[in-house]
């Protein structure tokens, strides 16, 4: 085991810390870097709570180390508003209900984020996500709502 | 005359949800804490063994490690934790913590304390653990077989107790005796993981200097982890104090204070330190309580045009290796609510309790009562099917109509309201529709079945009846505070079903005052009302809600009074105004007599903060109400579930095509949480119906250990146009009219779709009475049947 270095730009700004060679990225956010609204539900990749963007692509990042993550560019829950107006899909999800613990959240406000304006089906954005608490509804609501519909019966 | 708000009723987003989207979530791992040290469990990796040795040499001698506590540092540290709930004759009422023999695999046997969370899992491998393997008995068959192994030291057996509940014996025997149809079956419910998506966790910090212990936890009822904290560590109450944090879900599984959970308060006491643990996925699985576990021999008599003359069931309830706090709660509800929304002569249940050698079983969404719904919506549609009459039908038949309500049933509950065919026949009629055309290795079909369930478990006598050891009372503290904002306290807890909004909702209403003003502070032993129960049992709305409303119109009336002081007038002269976004201090929040004058609502509230005003000395100063509020009687709500699937024949995949749900939950506070918290059910009920399965091998080592092995409903699995709708028959028990809806959800799916799949394949209805419904499993009873893909039918 050792410690290096690492170097990331995370939702736009350049942070240095140590890690050790087998600290998760989902960790490093954490702890190293302080950004906990990042989850780890499952640290299998299951779940999707700790979804990232590496390089603008989302990762789980309970699955990559954090010195691979040197030299490269992180977007997390907390650089998708920052501290200002909320997205359309983060407004989406608080309108139709789609979180209910909010746990499994993060990682889905990322995927959303990133699917934004790409045109992805609804089934592309939920894929590799696990919500026990909404049973889908509300997020499908905001997604439809996203997408032009009504967002719902509600 | 209070303001002209209608907060009651608004599908208002929950007010958690801006933060949470943000990431700024406080979660259990997020806090911060200096000096922090990490816990790791040292587990059982055999479901049963004596324990020869607990060597910790290699690890006590690491400078990172600053505490391991053995089996033997335990017993010397901890009591056991007491129990609440049990069956007569349960030979052990104590949750031991300290073990000399490991029941489960997965047990925690120890604890390791390091710097960091690396450290403490490398010592934690690095004890060395001497088992002496005992055999296992990992199933129900092999707990009460003849030579089995005695799971509880010194007990004679494997059964953990025994009681019947319902109709006398003679009634029992005589309806059956009358019966012109007996379907019988015996029905398996698998052991099921809760799973929320946050593991458990705790963080614990003893000050030597002030002797106080300050816990936080992910738990659904901090009060009575408290209670347990304190009998454990041999603390008084006064010294111990547990905070919830944001809570990534529940379900049950974190109602009780659990044995690794006690470890950690007591290295953080040994210590002197704070402490912090973090279950991982896999320990989630292998050590969180475990929901269901039952096999259940039932028969349902029928007599003269399809009337249900009894129900009779002996329930065979899986508790693990020891009973937990509330034990075989869950599988005596399943007996207490078997009879359902019908009318019978008689029906009763034996609950046997049985000790194996997994994860001890304990509270999951639904409590006993999806099983009962399970059983008894199978059993009527086998009646149905032998009968050849319409399922539906036979339902109607017997249903407890509304103008017989009140009804007591055979086990002693008084149904308060309700319109059980209404809901029924509603749910029928949403799912009437064309059938599209299916290739010929496609078989569907459609069911509709019915529950009543037990919302806001109380009154504490009932409890005190029944034998356990809790209240069911529910206290609020309202405050208006000097600036005119207000702050509710309660003792339940927000596990994200959205209560804090729902409770402010409901204290705004009665107040008549804007949304925004009303705060609503939980989860603090120190300064929320004590709370046993807190956030189970479909309870936290209808008790703690209930309590408010009463709390609030007291506060509202004192306001008037008050203002009619200033203002020279009678109370009943003085109109509150307040406009929907007036702030306290505004004009338009103002109170108005007959002349013209008023005064502002933050006016009223400083003055009354003062002791100004025409006060007598028998008035109360401080506009604070405490109510405790202990309702009459549990209330009722029920709801009805149509489910339509496919069979595929070829593979045995059933796909739930449509899903439609009618509740009533009386008069709902915020139909957008309601909406939610019926969906969430209905999916975590599907994944029961469908794939969820706790599996063992045969030693009784856990296998479904991730994600991957257990399969939670994914978004796919869920169909995507869920219908929910609502019909409102207010509880006469509760102030507001408002019922439960947490579980209600979950009580229904299994039996929806396992009726389905029996109508959709009549050959094989006979054999669905288990669950779940895999591919596996069905395409089994199809081949045993003759049906395959090729051939079709038989």
């Amino acid at each position: 085991m050792s410690v290096r270095t690492v170097t990331v730009r995370v939702n736009g700004v350049v942070r240095t810390e140590d890690a050790w060679d087998h600290t998760t990225l989902a960790e490093h956010l954490r702890t190293g870097l302080r950004l906990t609204g990042t989850h780890v539900g499952c640290g299998t990749g299951d779940c999707g709570a700790c979804v990232v963007l590496l390089d603008g692509e989302p990762v789980c990042s309970c699955l990559v180390l954090a010195v691979q993550a040197d030299g490269r560019e992180i977007s997390t829950v907390e650089g998708v508003a920052g501290g200002g107006d909320l997205t359309r899909a983060q407004r989406a999800l608080i309108e139709e209900h789609g979180l209910q613990c909010g746990f499994c959240t993060p990682g889905l406000v990322v995927r959303m984020a990133h699917a934004a304006g790409r045109g992805g089906s609804e089934a592309d954005v939920l894929a590799g996500h696990l919500c026990r608490c909404t049973g889908y509804d509300g997020i499908r609501a905001a997604l439809r709502k996203l997408s032009g519909g009504s967002g719902g019966d509600r | 005359m209070s303001g002209a708000h209608q907060h009651i009723g608004r599908p208002v987003p929950p007010r958690h949800h801006d933060r949470l989207v943000r990431g700024h979530g406080r979660f259990l791992a997020d806090l911060r804490a200096a000096g922090v040290l990490y816990a790791t469990l040292v587990r059982s990796p055999l479901a049963h063994a004596r324990i020869v040795g607990f060597d910790a040499s290699a690890a006590r001698s690491d400078p990172r490690c600053a505490l391991v506590l053995g089996p033997d540092d335990l017993a010397e540290r901890t009591a056991p934790i007491p129990t609440a709930w049990r069956l007569p004759g349960q030979p052990e009422d104590r949750i031991p913590i300290a073990a000399h023999t490991a029941r489960y695999a997965g047990q925690p046997l120890g604890i390791v304390v390091a710097d960091t969370p690396t450290a403490a899992e490398d010592l934690a491998e690095a004890v060395r653990l001497d088992l002496d393997p005992l055999p296992p008995a990992a199933t129900l068959a092999d707990a009460l077989a003849e030579h089995a192994p005695p799971i509880v030291p010194g007990a004679a057996g494997n059964e953990a107790g025994s009681i019947r509940l319902g109709s006398p014996e003679e009634d029992v025997a005589a309806a059956f005796a009358r019966a012109e149809l007996v379907v019988e079956r015996e029905f398996t419910l698998p052991r099921v993981n809760p799973s929320p998506l946050e593991p458990r966790g705790v963080l614990a910090e003893y000050d030597p200097g002030t002797g106080l212990l300050t816990v936080h936890a992910g738990s659904q009822s901090p009060h009575s982890m408290r209670q347990d904290l304190c009998a454990v560590l041999g603390m008084r109450a006064d010294r111990v104090r547990v905070i919830a944090p944001d809570i990534g879900g529940s379900f049950g599984s974190k109602v009780v204070l659990y044995p690794d959970e006690a470890m950690v308060c007591a290295a953080a006491v040994a210590l002197g330190a704070a402490v912090r643990w973090v279950e991982s996925r896999a320990e989630n699985f292998d050590g969180a309580y475990q929901g269901r576990g039952q096999r259940t021999t039932a028969r349902l008599a029928v007599g003269h045009e399809g009337r249900f003359l009894a129900f009779d069931a002996h329930i065979l309830a899986d508790l693990g290796a020891y009973a937990t706090q509330a034990g075989s709660g869950p599988h005596q509800v399943t007996a207490l609510t078997l009879q359902g929304p019908y009318h019978v002569d008689a029906a009763a249940a034996t609950v046997t309790g049985v000790y194996t050698t997994r994860v001890p079983t304990g509270a999951y969404r639904g409590y006993g009562m999806q099983e009962a719904a399970f059983i008894r919506e199978r059993l009527i549609e086998e009646a149905a099917r032998e009968l050849d009459v319409p399922a539906l039908e036979l339902r109607l038949r017997n249903l407890i109509r509304p103008e017989e309500l009140p009804h007591t049933t055979h086990t002693g509950l008084t149904y308060d309201s309700g319109d059980y065919g209404a809901a029924l026949r509603r749910a029928a009629t949403l799912a009437e529709r064309p059938p599209p055309s299916d290739p010929p290795w496609v078989r569907r079909g459609t069911a509709v079945v019915a529950a009543v369930e037990i919302t806001a478990f109380a009154p504490s006598a009932l409890l005190e009846t029944f034998g356990i050891a809790w209240s069911g009372w529910e206290g609020v503290r309202l405050r208006i505070n000097h600036d005119g904002t207000v702050t509710a306290y309660s003792g339940v807890i927000a596990v994200g079903q959205g209560i804090e909004t729902s409770l402010a909702q409901i204290a705004a209403e009665g107040l008549g005052v804007p949304l925004d003003w009303v705060r609503v502070e939980l989860g603090d032993t120190d300064t929320a009302p004590h709370s046993d129960l807190s956030a189970q049992a479909s309870r936290a709305l209808t008790l703690a809600g209930g309590a408010l409303l009463i709390a609030a119109r007291r506060l509202a009336d004192r306001m008037r009074t008050l203002a009619a002081g200033f203002l020279g007038t009678d109370p009943d002269r003085v109109t509150q105004r307040i406009g929907s976004r007036a702030d306290p201090s505004s004009p338009d929040a103002a109170f108005h007599g007959t002349d013209g004058a008023r005064i502002t609502w933050r006016e009223v509230a400083h003055r009354g903060y003062r002791g100004w005003g025409n006060r007598k000395d028998t008035d109360r100063i401080r506009l604070e109400e405490a109510v405790d509020f202990d309702p009459p009687q549990i209330t009722f709500a029920h709801g009805a579930h149509a489910a339509e699937v496919t069979v595929d024949v070829g593979t045995g995949r059933v796909t739930v095509t449509g899903y439609w749900a009618v509740h009533d939950s009386g008069v709902l506070v915020n139909p957008l949480i309601a909406h939610g918290q019926i969906a969430g059910g209905i999916a975590q009920g599907l994944g029961q119906a469908l794939s969820e399965e706790a599996r063992a091998d045969a030693e009784g080592v856990p296998v479904t250990r991730s994600f991957r092995e257990y399969a939670v409903p994914a978004a796919q699995d869920v169909p995507e146009d869920l219908v929910i709708e609502h019909t409102c028959t207010p509880s006469t028990a509760i102030p507001g009219g408002f019922k439960g809806l947490g579980e209600g959800g979950t009580l229904l799916p299994p039996a929806a779709v396992t009726c389905a799949v029996a109508a959709a394949v009549p050959e094989i209805a006979h054999t669905l009475t288990s669950l779940p419904l895999t591919p596996s499993r069905v395409r089994a009873a199809l081949r045993a049947a003759g049906i395959t893909a090729e051939g079709g039918l038989r």
